[in-house]
């Protein structure tokens, strides 16, 4: 009888470990890029070496303290943070009116505030450099704010919209009929609960915003270029190793974002 | 003073009619509960009552105000949700601190009051907690307390127990009860569930199609059908086809299976007319050798069940073996009671008072 004590399934296992080692090809296929660039980041201060032939952290140095490479990351910064803002602002009601209205034609305008998701972002930035230099507002940080939050709000919209259909909608009918008015229902019913759903939203917005980089190209000027823009060129003109870092330090921050939306979105 | 008044309140969806002209009052301090199937109209009712939809004609009146064009939140009222509807990011105290804080009320008054509820529903001890930590029973306590402390001039309950165990149901019932004594607050309960309408109510409507079926205490409904839907809808019965052959102090039918029976006075005993005749099964005895009965019918056991406190069994009276067709007999279950083995002919009994006769369709005439 030992003989028939094989587990159940040892054939299907095989497959198992195999699908398992594709499944990890796929990933380091992935990250491949990232383990690059950390140990260049880490190396020659002349040129950009793969594997690194010494240790240091003078491409940090640079970044940080010898180059105006912090005006970028602050302008980055306060693009992001912005536009983010604004498309919270923007992107929240239209969820609530998408999702909780009853007008007609509602579809459609769900679809015209999409829109952006579904034209080729080269169109989009070729159009708002257009419609911006007409307004003067080419190469002002209120233009790459704008351009930014007209790119990230539909993502703001559709997570919102998400979130507000697993409110519980007999919630608001309750707070309603004890006597909330419309705005009391939804800053105090709605909001709360739209909490992790928005806060998801914004940091993947944050995200976009910081990564983006064929809209800014075409809205930013020399002088004030985002982080990503700065990269762009550089590597155009100079190649300057100073790159590496700077990857180094933006695949971290795309991480820490991703891990506080993951974890926030888990405790909710 | 009637606290609701409905007149000729109607509800159509498209084609659908949804609720059709209904005129009703629910006097001040009433338990009122609104039974029936499901789509049979008593949502939209609460509904158009609370003022979630706006009725397609007719109008609501709330405390003898005209409340028919009233947004929901000036409508002073209470209601309790089946699914609880307590805010999740709240805590019990902010939970029921929720509409006084609303309509503004002072801090101190507020903590008076929250904790005057709490102890009402007998849970003084949660009010750090939030609704996720409570069971269901208590939850629903809470939502009651939360409809109850800014004193409405009345409380809706859209089949507030439905989510509970049954045991847990049958506590908050008379928990509900309790409280409705003691506060002596107007309550518009909606059920499908004839038993809880029966305990619960001073008066119940019974609703079919979007319309009024009867209306009146329990006890009257019960024992007054006025037709097939509501002898059908609440509690068991037994029906037969027959032919009114004469009327008066009682009425004279024949079954369709050529039995004469006598059922009690009628308003539709023309003789001639085809009726259905009506007995509940606790008025049904099997018959010893020395009693008499006004009806009485042979027939053969096809099953007995036992159902706890009462025992039912299944006779065969000509008419077939299955379920639907076999006559059904209650009685007490008892110790010693002379157990009936299937195969037995028994006589079975009912006096005339206890068969009515309804007509094959619509109601009765108001008695």
């Amino acid at each position: 009888m030992a003989a028939v004590e094989k587990p159940v399934g040892s054939a299907r296992s095989s497959g198992a470990i195999f699908l398992k080692i594709t499944a990890w090809f796929g990933f380091l296929f992935l990250l491949m890029p990232s383990f690059i660039v950390l140990p260049m980041s880490f190396g020659n201060q002349y040129e950009m070496v793969f594997p690194p032939d010494s240790f240091s952290t003078y491409l940090y140095e640079q970044f940080f303290f010898q180059s105006n490479w912090m005006d970028a990351t602050f302008l980055s910064f306060r693009v992001a943070i912005s536009s983010t803002i604004l498309a919270l602002v923007l992107g929240v009601p239209a969820a609530y009116s998408i999702v909780r209205g009853t007008y007609p034609g509602k579809r459609y305008v769900a679809m015209f505030l999409m829109s952006p998701i579904l034209v080729p972002i080269i169109v989009i930035a070729l159009g708002l450099y257009l419609y911006f230099a007409s307004l003067g507002i080419v190469g002002t940080e209120i233009g790459l704010i704008f351009a930014h939050t007209m790119f990230t709000t539909p993502f703001v919209i559709v997570t919102s919209m998400a979130g507000l259909r697993h409110v519980d909608q007999s919630l608001e009918t309750a707070a309603t009929i004890m006597g909330a008015g419309v705005m009391q229902t939804f800053f105090k019913v709605t909001l709360p609960l739209l909490k992790p759903a928005m806060f998801a939203g914004g940091l993947f917005a944050f995200l976009m915003s910081f990564d983006e980089v064929v809209i800014a190209y075409f809205i930013a000027d020399t002088g004030r270029m985002t982080l990503p823009v700065k990269m762009f060129n550089s590597i155009q003109w100079e190649i300057s190793p100073v790159l590496a870092a700077v990857s180094a330090l933006l695949t971290v921050l795309s991480l820490v974002v991703c891990v506080l939306a993951a974890s926030f979105q888990k405790k909710s | 003073m009637a606290m609701v008044r409905l007149d000729k309140l109607s509800k159509n969806y498209g084609d659908v009619v949804a609720l059709e002209e209904v005129d009703l009052e629910v006097e001040e301090g009433e338990f009122m509960t609104l039974l029936g199937p499901s789509g049979s109209g008593k949502t939209t009712m609460l509904n158009l009552i609370a003022g979630m939809i706006a009725p397609t004609s007719g109008r609501v009146f709330i405390d003898g105000r005209d409340v028919s064009t009233v947004p929901p939140n000036k409508r002073g009222l209470g209601m309790v949700f089946q699914n609880y509807a307590l805010m999740p990011h709240m805590t019990i105290f902010e939970n029921i601190a929720f509409p006084l804080r609303v309509r503004k009320t002072a801090n101190d008054v507020v903590k008076r009051e929250v904790g005057r509820v709490l102890d009402l529903i007998q849970l003084p001890h949660v009010a750090d907690r939030k609704p996720r930590e409570l069971s269901g029973g208590q939850q629903q306590r809470i939502a009651l307390a939360r409809a109850i402390v800014y004193n409405p001039s009345i409380i809706l309950m859209d089949e507030p127990l439905g989510a509970l165990d049954k045991k847990l149901r049958e506590t908050m019932q008379l928990e509900l009860k309790r409280i409705h004594t003691e506060l002596g607050i107007t309550m518009l309960y909606v059920t499908h569930d004839q038993e809880e309408a029966l305990t619960m109510s001073d008066r119940i409507i019974l609703l079919s199609d979007g319309q009024i079926e009867q209306m009146g205490e329990p006890d009257h409904l019960y024992f007054n059908p006025n037709g097939l839907f509501s002898a059908d809808f609440l509690g068991d019965s037994n029906m037969l086809d027959a032919t009114v052959e004469s009327g008066g102090e009682t009425t004279s039918v024949r079954t369709a299976e050529g039995l004469t029976l006598i059922a009690k006075a009628s308003a539709i005993s023309e003789p001639g007319r085809s009726v259905k005749v009506m007995v509940r099964p606790e008025n049904v005895s099997i018959r010893r050798s020395d009693e008499s009965f006004d009806n009485a019918i042979q027939g053969k056991v096809i099953d007995s069940i036992i159902l706890g406190g009462v025992v039912k069994h299944y006779v065969d009276m000509g008419r077939g073996t299955a379920e639907e067709e076999a006559m059904v007999v209650e009685e007490l279950n008892r110790p010693g009671r002379t157990s009936i083995r299937p195969g037995v002919e028994v006589t079975l009994g009912w006096n005339a008072s206890d068969m009515h006769v309804l007509p094959l369709e619509g109601r009765l005439p108001d008695a």
